[in-house]
């Protein structure tokens, strides 16, 4: 999951970044508002996280000009100034969710997660299709009712695929989306991972949880048991 | 009620009374003397006229040499009236025209003197009498008093005076009536800036202007020039003061928000003490920074705030931010409420209220937005939650006002909401709601209630 923090305090944001990064997202820095606004509109981004006092440009202005250009990525806005008429601007411009500084990351951490579940079109955070069962609050997986144990990597796949259970996604975009931009990109760290998961997911193959689209990609093939 | 209109008709209308009056007074008494004089002048032809035509013989007996030469002596109640009486009293010559009249007796107070009287008739007729009391010279040089008198009846004078009045009043009137009339023409004419600079005023109020006109008379512009200075510069004061704060605000909380991000690191129990801390600072500087962000934005030239616009706004934010437990807010809002001030103050207080009663409900949420009277503000939040215990109510609505005895963590939203209300003279009450829940209900009087 690639997400894209917008924020000017050099110290706030790098550390949440980090901390972004230690759960397992892939994160970009933008420190001013005209940098954040070409991020927002140009990069891939599965969320951003914008703060609304920023210079150059408001936080406002680049989530109206993030929607107007057609972006339906969640956007979680931090303020500052905790007034109501801020939260409720920025939610009308097209912002998600809100949180308040100061924070406590878990604050975040919950935010984010719930907000790119919702995207994903799932209303829980525990994530049901047939017998595997993702719980994203305590990044837990269960086949059957069996907990499975995943390095974070091979969670953040499965955890990508399923949010978007039924899309197909590219080898480029998983690539893209699970790394940050510096990491060496090597597809056939994929495949590998990709291999390792449906092993430990499905070990008598008869689920067939991860389906291979040649040439197109992969998509999370197990229908979701509750509605979107 | 203090209008300068008013003010200037009601005694220019004192004034013209006054002064017409006083004419009215001058010009009678002018017209009745000089008619007075005129009939006196003629009654004393008349004497004249009936001693010339009296005679006494040696014996002592009055007889009139030939007919009185005024044709109105002769006809009967002509008005016109002779006497002559001698030093008994009793009357020893009547014009004709006296037939049946009975003359009163003059008694005169000096011989050989003119006197005039006013007198009545029985039948009440008003008279003005000239008497002369002569001595007679007989032929043997005795001497034989006489008194001669002539009446005329003032019927007609006191007619003619009576129908000059009446012209005179009528004239003034109609006089006194044009000139009120003009006056308040030019009255309007000259208080028309006036009502001008109320109408842009009123303009500026409902945010369809930002500043008053230029073309004013001379004696004007001064005021309409300050005025301009003044809302430009309580303007800029309200907008530079929510700027300080905002810039306060970022530049206290951010560096706020770094730390704790930096003290999550440790995971020690000095780690829980340091956020600690930050938890307090953050409430001072959210209740700090708030308190007088109402005070900068209540001034009088304020328009009022789209109640509807902003509540749907809200609503649905808070949809989106609560979409996950997605409860059921039920909103009706009155069009005759109004809240003049400043928007982001009536966010504030909706916002903490509806965001509270979603966070407490179970499932259903109730805003009901309606007038205190004929305008004004009552905002009230209900919801199905667990409610606040009658006991904790009054507690939770003084929190937040001595900050060292809170305790960490406890929202200080509510006495935000309830020190917004009274900047602008309402308040907040809790109760329980019909829904099961807390129901907390804002009311804001109309300006000027």
């Amino acid at each position: 999951m690639r997400l894209l923090i917008i924020e000017d305090d050099d110290t706030l944001r790098e550390t949440l970044a980090k901390q972004l990064a230690g759960e397992g997202f892939a994160v970009e820095q933008a420190a001013d508002g005209r940098e954040g606004q070409y991020q927002a509109l140009e990069y891939p981004v599965d969320l951003a996280i914008i703060d609304l006092g920023l210079p150059e440009i408001s936080g406002t202005d680049i989530i109206r000009a993030a929607r107007d250009a057609g972006k339906t990525y969640p956007i979680l806005i931090l303020t500052a100034r905790d007034r109501w008429q801020d939260k409720v601007d920025g939610l009308s411009a097209g912002a998600d969710d809100y949180v308040v500084k100061p924070f406590h990351f878990e604050e975040v951490n919950a935010r984010v997660s719930a907000l790119l579940r919702r995207s994903g079109g799932w209303a829980s955070s525990v994530l049901n299709a047939g017998p595997v069962s993702l719980d994203m609050s305590r990044q837990d997986l269960k086949v059957n009712g069996e907990s499975v144990e995943l390095t974070s990597f091979e969670y953040k796949i499965i955890e990508y695929l399923m949010v978007r259970a039924g899309e197909v996604i590219s080898k480029t975009e998983l690539t893209e989306r699970l790394y940050d931009q510096d990491f060496e990109r090597d597809s056939n760290v994929i495949e590998v991972f990709i291999g390792r998961l449906r092993k430990k997911l499905d070990p008598e193959n008869t689920l067939k949880p991860i389906e291979t689209l040649r040439g197109r990609g992969y998509r999370f093939a197990l229908e979701r048991n509750q509605a979107a | 009620m203090y209008s300068l209109n008013a003010r200037l008709l009601i005694s220019v209308s004192l004034l013209l009374l006054l002064f017409f009056g006083a004419t009215i007074i001058v010009l009678d008494t002018a017209f009745r003397t000089a008619g007075e004089r005129a009939r006196e002048d003629i009654l004393d032809g008349h004497l004249m006229s009936l001693f010339a035509v009296a005679d006494v013989t040696p014996g002592g007996s009055l007889e009139m040499r030939r007919e009185l030469p005024e044709p109105r002596f002769s006809a009967l109640g002509s008005g016109l009236y002779a006497a002559i009486r001698n030093d008994g009293g009793d009357s020893v010559f009547e014009s004709r025209s006296a037939l049946g009249i009975d003359l009163p007796a003059i008694a005169p107070t000096a011989v050989g003197r003119e006197q005039f009287d006013r007198l009545e008739l029985q039948d009440g007729t008003p008279l003005l009498a000239m008497t002369l009391a002569v001595n007679w010279e007989l032929g043997d040089g005795r001497l034989k008093p006489f008194v001669f008198s002539v009446y005329e009846s003032l019927d007609g004078f006191n007619a003619q005076v009576a129908s000059f009045r009446q012209q005179l009043f009528g004239w003034f009137a109609a006089l006194a009536f044009i000139m009120l009339v003009s006056i308040s023409i030019l009255l309007r004419g000259l208080l028309r800036p006036l009502r001008q600079i109320e109408t842009e005023i009123g303009e500026i109020e409902e945010g369809r202007r930002t500043s008053l006109s230029k073309d004013f008379p001379n004696e004007l512009t001064g005021v309409a020039r300050n005025m301009n200075l003044l809302i430009d510069s309580e303007r800029a004061r309200s907008d530079r003061y929510r700027k300080t704060l905002d810039n306060l605000a970022h530049s206290l909380k951010t560096p706020l928000a770094a730390m704790r991000s930096l003290s999550g690191d440790a995971g020690s129990a000095d780690a829980d003490r340091f956020n600690e801390q930050i938890d307090r600072m953050d409430e001072i500087v959210r209740y700090q920074l708030r308190k007088p962000g109402s005070v900068a934005g209540k001034h009088l030239l304020l328009a009022p705030v789209p109640i509807r616009e902003e509540t749907e706004r809200l609503v649905n934010g808070l949809g989106k931010v609560y979409r996950d437990k997605a409860p059921d807010i039920d909103v009706s809002i009155d069009g005759r409420a109004s809240f003049r001030g400043d928007t982001g103050d009536f966010l504030e207080m909706a916002g903490n209220l509806v965001d509270n009663a979603c966070k407490w409900c179970r499932h259903k949420v109730r805003v009901t937005i309606k007038p205190a009277g004929e305008s004004g503000l009552i905002l009230t939040v209900a919801d199905d939650g667990p409610g606040v215990p009658p006991e904790a109510r009054e507690a939770l609505l003084e929190r937040g006002m001595r900050l060292d005895e809170k305790t960490p963590g406890h929202g200080i939203g509510l006495a935000i909401v309830r020190d917004i209300a009274e900047s602008y003279g309402g308040h907040l009450a809790i109760q329980g709601s019909d829904l099961g829940g807390a129901q907390f209900t804002i009311t804001i009087p109309p300006p000027g209630a």
